[in-house]
C-alpha cells in the first residue's frame, strides 16, 4: 500500500472516478443537444417574425368594409397637417397606400389596421378626396390619464389566423421544454448536485 | 430598443428580459404565474393594454414548462394530483371566464373584479399569514426542545375534514402522501380555476394555499404540482389570447430568456428553505398585490379623478416584484451563512433547511 490505500480502496476510487467522468460526458452531450434545440427554435420564431410572416398571420383578415392601410405611414398626422393615402388594389402596402377590402378579406401585406367605409363617411378622423384617403388623426394617441396608448387605426377592423394561436403555444411550450433542459444541462455540467428533496424527513 | 411589429411599440430588450428574470425568481419559488405583476410592468413599457395581458398569458405557459422541468428533478411534482385537478381546473377557467363576460354584459365588470380579487387576496394572505406565524413558533419550540423537525410544519387540521370525504373513486398521490376522494380534488380544481378565470389570472395564488390546506399536500409538493397546473391553464389562456391577436410572440420570447435564468433560482432555492418560508413570501405577495388592487379599486370608485392612486398601483406592483426578489435571495443567502454556522438573524434558522 504505498499511497495508504488498500487495493480495494484503490480500484473503488478508479470505478467512482469512471462513474464521474461518464456522468459528466452524458451531462455535456444533455447540454449541448438542448443547447442547439433551444437556439433552432430561437433562430426560428426570431425569422418568422423578421420576414413579416408573424404578421401576416397576425394581421389576417377583415372584418370591416374599408381599406387596408400600415398606420405606420401617417405616424404623426393631425388635422392641420393630414397624410393623403394614394387608394390602389396592391399586393403589398409600401408608403403611404390604402388597399380597398371586403368583409372577409385577405390583408395585403404589411397591412396593419383597416380604415373602415363608417369612420370615412363620418369624416372625423379620415375622410376620402377622390382617389386618396386624408388621415387627420396620428396613429395612436396617448391617453391624458395614466400610462395608456390608445390606437386610432392600427389594430382595428382585422381578425388574425386562428391556427398562428396554435403555432404561438407549441412555439412557447417547445421554448419551455428546450431552455428548461438545457438549464438542468447547465447544471449537471457544472457538477451541481441537485438532488429530490426528502419532504417528510427531519432536519 | 426593439421593434415589435405586431405589438406596433419600440421598447427596450433589457427591460423585458429583467421583468422575466424577477417574475421567474418569484414564480419559480411561490409557484404562481405572476400575471398580476407583469401586465402593469408591460404597460409602463408602453405595450398596449390587450398586449399585455396576452404577452403575459403566453409567457407564463412557457415559464411554467421551464420551472416545472426543475420542480420534477427537485421531486416536487405529484403528477397523480396533478392530472386528477386539471380537468377540474380547464372546467373551472371556462366557467369564470363566462362569468366574466356575463358581468361585463351588465357593465360592472371592472368594480366587480377588483373587488373579488381584493376580497379574496386579503382573505387568503390573512390565513396564511397567521397560520404560518404559528407553524413558526412550533419549529422554534421544537427547536429548543431539541427535536428534530421535518421539511415541513403546519397547524391547520382544514386537509382532515377534505381527506375523510368518502366519495370513490379515491386517489392515492404518493409523492405527496395524500390519499382523497377525486372528487374533492376536482370540485377544488373547479373552484380554484372559476376563481382564476374569473380574475383573469393563471390562479397559482389560489391553488397553492388551496393544495396545503384543503388537500393537505406540503408546500414544496403544492408549488411543484400547481406549476404543472399552469401549463396546461396557462397553454389554454395563451392559445384564447393568441387566437384573439392579443400577443407579440418576440416580446414573450425575451421575457422567457429572462425567466428561465429566474425560475432556475427561483425554483432551486426551495431546496434551501422550509414549508412555512415559501408561504411566507406566498402572503406577502397576496397581501401587496391586494394593495395594489385596492388602490385601482378606489381610483375606480372615485370616478378616475385621481390620477395618484393610479400612479401609484403601478409603482406599487413594480415595486412588489423587486421586494419578492430581494426577500428570496436573502433567505437563501442567511439558508448558506446558517449551513456555514455563520451569523444570521432570529427568524431564519426555522424558515431554512440546516443541512440535506
Amino acid at each position: 500500500m504505498p499511497n495508504g490505500f488498500s487495493q480495494d480502496e484503490q480500484s473503488r476510487g478508479r470505478e467512482v472516478k469512471i462513474l464521474a467522468e461518464q456522468s459528466k460526458g452524458r451531462a455535456a452531450i444533455k447540454f449541448l443537444f438542448w443547447t442547439a434545440a433551444a437556439i433552432a427554435v430561437i433562430v426560428y420564431v426570431a425569422e418568422y417574425y423578421a420576414t413579416g410572416k408573424m404578421a401576416s398571420a397576425y394581421y389576417h383578415t377583415a372584418t370591416v368594409d374599408g381599406y387596408a392601410i400600415n398606420s405606420n405611414t401617417f405616424g404623426q398626422a393631425t388635422k392641420e397637417n393630414p397624410v393623403a393615402l394614394s387608394i390602389g388594389a396592391f399586393d403589398k402596402i409600401e408608403g403611404p397606400v390604402a388597399v380597398p377590402v371586403k368583409k372577409g378579406d385577405r390583408l395585403p401585406v404589411n397591412a396593419n389596421g383597416i380604415i373602415s367605409n363608417e369612420v370615412l363617411e363620418a369624416g372625423k378622423r379620415a375622410r376620402l378626396e377622390g382617389e386618396t384617403i386624408q388621415v387627420l388623426v396620428p396613429w395612436e394617441i396617448k391617453e391624458s390619464k395614466g400610462f395608456k396608448y390608445k390606437d386610432t387605426f392600427k389594430h382595428k377592423g382585422v381578425k388574425t389566423d386562428p391556427w398562428s394561436g396554435v403555432w404561438n403555444v407549441a412555439m412557447v411550450i417547445l421554448l419551455g421544454i428546450t431552455l428548461g433542459f438545457m438549464a438542468e444541462g447547465f447544471t449537471d455540467l457544472l457538477g451541481w448536485k441537485i438532488h429530490k428533496i426528502r419532504h417528510f424527513e427531519g432536519h | 430598443m426593439f421593434d415589435f411589429v405586431i405589438a406596433g411599440i419600440h421598447a427596450p430588450i433589457f427591460l423585458l428580459v429583467l421583468t422575466g428574470f424577477t417574475v421567474g425568481i418569484v414564480g419559480g419559488f411561490i409557484g404562481v404565474g405572476g400575471g398580476y405583476m407583469v401586465t402593469p410592468a408591460l404597460i409602463v413599457f408602453g405595450f398596449p393594454g390587450y398586449m399585455a395581458s396576452g404577452i403575459d398569458a403566453t409567457h407564463i405557459a412557457g415559464k411554467a414548462v421551464i420551472s416545472s422541468i426543475r420542480h420534477r428533478q427537485l421531486g416536487n411534482i405529484d403528477w397523480t394530483l396533478a392530472l386528477t385537478m386539471v380537468g377540474g381546473t380547464m372546467l373551472g377557467v371556462e366557467l369564470g371566464v363566462r362569468l366574466l363576460n356575463y358581468t361585463k354584459k351588465l357593465g360592472i365588470a371592472g368594480v366587480v373584479l377588483l373587488a373579488c380579487s381584493v376580497v379574496v387576496m386579503f382573505f387568503l394572505f390573512l390565513y396564511t399569514q397567521l397560520e404560518t406565524r404559528r407553524a413558526h413558533r412550533k419549529i422554534e419550540e421544537a427547536a429548543e426542545a431539541g427535536r428534530t423537525v421535518g421539511r415541513e410544519l403546519k397547524t391547520s387540521t382544514l386537509h382532515h375534514f377534505f381527506q375523510r370525504i368518502p366519495l370513490y373513486p379515491i386517489v392515492r398521490c404518493r409523492t405527496a402522501r395524500v390519499v382523497v376522494s377525486m372528487w374533492v380534488v376536482v370540485l377544488i380544481g373547479i373552484a380554484t380555476g372559476l376563481l382564476a378565470g374569473f380574475l383573469g389570472v393563471g390562479g397559482g395564488f389560489i391553488r397553492v394555499p388551496s393544495l396545503v390546506y384543503l388537500i393537505g399536500a406540503t408546500t414544496h409538493i403544492s408549488v411543484g404540482t400547481d406549476l404543472v397546473e399552469i401549463v396546461v391553464s396557462g397553454g389554454y389562456g395563451a392559445l384564447r389570447q393568441s387566437m384573439s391577436g392579443n400577443v407579440d410572440m418576440m416580446a414573450v420570447l425575451f421575457m422567457i430568456v429572462g425567466a428561465m435564468i429566474g425560475a432556475q433560482f427561483g425554483s432551486i432555492a426551495t431546496a434551501y428553505v422550509r414549508g412555512p418560508a415559501i408561504r411566507y413570501i406566498l402572503s406577502y405577495s397576496l397581501i401587496l398585490a391586494t394593495t395594489g388592487a385596492c388602490l385601482r379599486l378606489i381610483y375606480v370608485l372615485t370616478g378616475q379623478k385621481i390620477e395618484l392612486l393610479s400612479f401609484l398601483a403601478v409603482v406599487f406592483t413594480l415595486g412588489e416584484m423587486l421586494f419578492l426578489c430581494l426577500f428570496i435571495v436573502s433567505l437563501v443567502v442567511f439558508s448558506v451563512r446558517h449551513k456555514q454556522g455563520k451569523r444570521v438573524p432570529p427568524w431564519v434558522p426555522p424558515l431554512v433547511v440546516a443541512a440535506e
